[in-house]
């Protein structure tokens, strides 16, 4: 890689123009293909720019580099642009850092924060703030979605905002020291597994399918559905039917649209035939 | 009372406001605030001329979505659409706030469609970002991966919303009559399975050895024991704690 006498740093404005640039515009061409991936590379657009303006080679790669899947809760996955935003910074002045490394800090850490960031958002600050504003709703007063939407916004987005500077103080100083340690892997193998627990749990709260079928056994009635499948395990159905769509989607390598299609096609034909 | 052509605008743009990831208000606008029934019931209000009214019906389609999640861009039904059109019916129809709430269910589930819409067609945005890459022209890039998506879904959620708000409700009433249970359970059954594509994908992502037996343990403390998730969540964490104290020692 050229080396330039000068050092190429980073300046606070240029960090924080990516948090902004990720808070307003991470979702805006969400789709089922690569997710926030398009999202992640328009957020890193002001830290290409500055890196690698005088290297056009390293400013495709750079570019090409943040185009992959990506997905996980964009708040609290903060911190992960946070750690790639200060590799960049390491890369254009030379250290050795390679596509995968910052990929494998992408993919490692997007899916437990997804995990961690919806459970706490969505699932816990979400549901305590509502409550607020609909005690302060029931009698028709302004006030309750005004707390409610001052509170949420507050809260969360300075979340949002310590979460993405920490990433990258974290990626600044610690960056040579996690990379030779064991430490970044035995975050991502932690994280990882605190992320399919809460996978887990959220399967079990979201994922719904029950079927009405009933069977007649001389001439009583039983439901397939708690008198057998509820007695055999409990949530079979919805386990069994994310666990076929993960089938499909690693093993298999089908598309995302594509399995999101025969869902669609399944769960219909399903429903209008009464299984389901 | 009836709804005039711009205040129905105006509703369809709350509802374009609340499709999670339009950047008008941030990310978090738009998923917390504008998808939120209590949120957008309250604009519906104000655009009718019925602050109070919008203020308490939006509260109670709200209720049934608290603990709303949408994960891995995939939703079970759409509080969005639920808050603008339910609230706007309640309104115009003089019902009380639990009626409300029958009303606007119904439209939750019609809404999923709208968002399958936009994710769908979203994908071919990605295609031709991708080639832009390919000539390093962060530019084009970024005002595909802006732009086109964004008029796409401003025209999908206002133009719907618009058309049934201005209709009104017994012309919608009717649709979803039209529609029938059936319909509305075959909507239903697609918004239940859908979840699980979120969750496949997100597992995908994570998936190390072990994760599946991580996976059935969260799995088995909601379903057996029918603890909250973030308590799985506190619990998760102290496993994964020990878990790479033990990966340690064994090197």
């Amino acid at each position: 890689m050229e080396q330039n006498t000068e050092r190429k740093t980073l300046s606070k404005k240029d960090v924080v123009k990516s948090f902004w640039r990720w808070t307003f515009f991470s979702h805006a061409n969400y789709n089922y293909e690569r997710l926030a991936g398009t999202g992640f590379c328009h957020a890193m657009a002001p830290i290409i720019e500055k890196l690698y303006k005088d290297n056009p080679e390293e400013y495709k790669a750079a570019v090409q580099r943040h185009m992959e899947f990506y997905n996980t809760e964009p708040h609290f996955g903060g911190v992960i642009n946070g750690m790639v935003i200060a590799m960049e910074e390491e890369r254009a002045n030379g250290a050795p850092i390679s596509d995968e490394a910052i990929n494998g800090i992408k993919t490692g850490l997007m899916g437990p924060f997804a995990g961690i960031g919806d459970t706490l958002w969505q699932g816990t600050l979400t549901p305590i703030l509502l409550s607020i504003g609909i005690s302060l709703a029931s009698s028709g007063s302004l006030a309750g979605p005004l707390v409610y939407a001052v509170l949420m916004m507050g809260i969360m987005l300075s979340i949002a905002y310590y979460v993405w500077m920490t990433g990258y103080k974290l990626g600044k100083e610690g960056l040579q020291r996690i990379l030779e340690s064991n430490l970044i892997k035995k975050v991502i193998t932690g994280a990882s597994a605190l992320g399919a627990i809460v996978m887990g749990a959220l399967t079990a709260g979201f994922v719904s399918v029950s079927t009405p079928l009933m069977i007649n056994i001389q001439g009583a009635g039983m439901s397939v559905q708690t008198d057998i499948l509820d007695k055999l395990f409990r949530g079979l159905l919805p386990l069994a039917l994310t666990l076929g769509t993960l089938y499909l989607l690693k093993n298999k390598k089908v598309k995302a649209t594509k399995v999101m299609a025969l869902l669609i096609v399944v769960a219909a034909v399903g429903a209008i035939i009464g299984i389901f | 009372m009836s709804i005039s052509l711009f205040q129905a605008f105006l509703m369809g743009v709350v509802y374009y406001l609340g499709i999670i990831g339009t950047p008008w208000t941030t990310v978090l606008g738009s998923a917390s605030l504008f998808q939120k029934p209590l949120v957008a019931g309250t604009l519906v209000g104000l655009i009718l001329g019925h602050p109070a009214e919008g203020v308490i019906i939006g509260a109670a389609i709200q209720l049934p979505y608290i603990a709303f999640i949408s994960a891995g861009g995939t939703i079970p039904s759409d509080p969005g659409l639920a808050g603008v059109l339910g609230t706007a019916f309640a309104i115009v129809g003089n019902v009380d706030p639990a009626t409300a709430i029958t009303i606007a269910i119904p439209f939750g589930l019609l809404g999923t469609v709208v968002w399958v819409l936009h994710m769908t067609i979203d994908v071919a945005f990605v295609h031709m970002a991708d080639k832009a890459a390919e000539q390093g022209d962060l530019k084009k890039v970024c005002f595909l991966h802006v732009v086109p998506p964004q008029i796409v879904a401003f025209a999908i959620s206002v133009i719907p919303v618009m058309l049934g708000a201005y209709f009104g409700a017994d012309y919608m009433a009717r649709l979803v009559a039209m529609l029938s249970n059936d319909v509305l359970h075959v909507l239903q059954v697609i918004g239940g399975v859908l979840p699980a594509l979120g969750v496949a994908m997100n597992l995908r992502s994570i998936s190390r050895p072990n994760s599946m037996a991580f996976y059935m343990l969260g799995f088995i403390l909601s379903v057996y024991l029918g603890l909250d998730t973030i308590v799985i969540a506190v619990l998760g964490f102290i496993i994964a704690w020990f878990y790479t104290q033990l990966q340690k020692e064994n090197g």
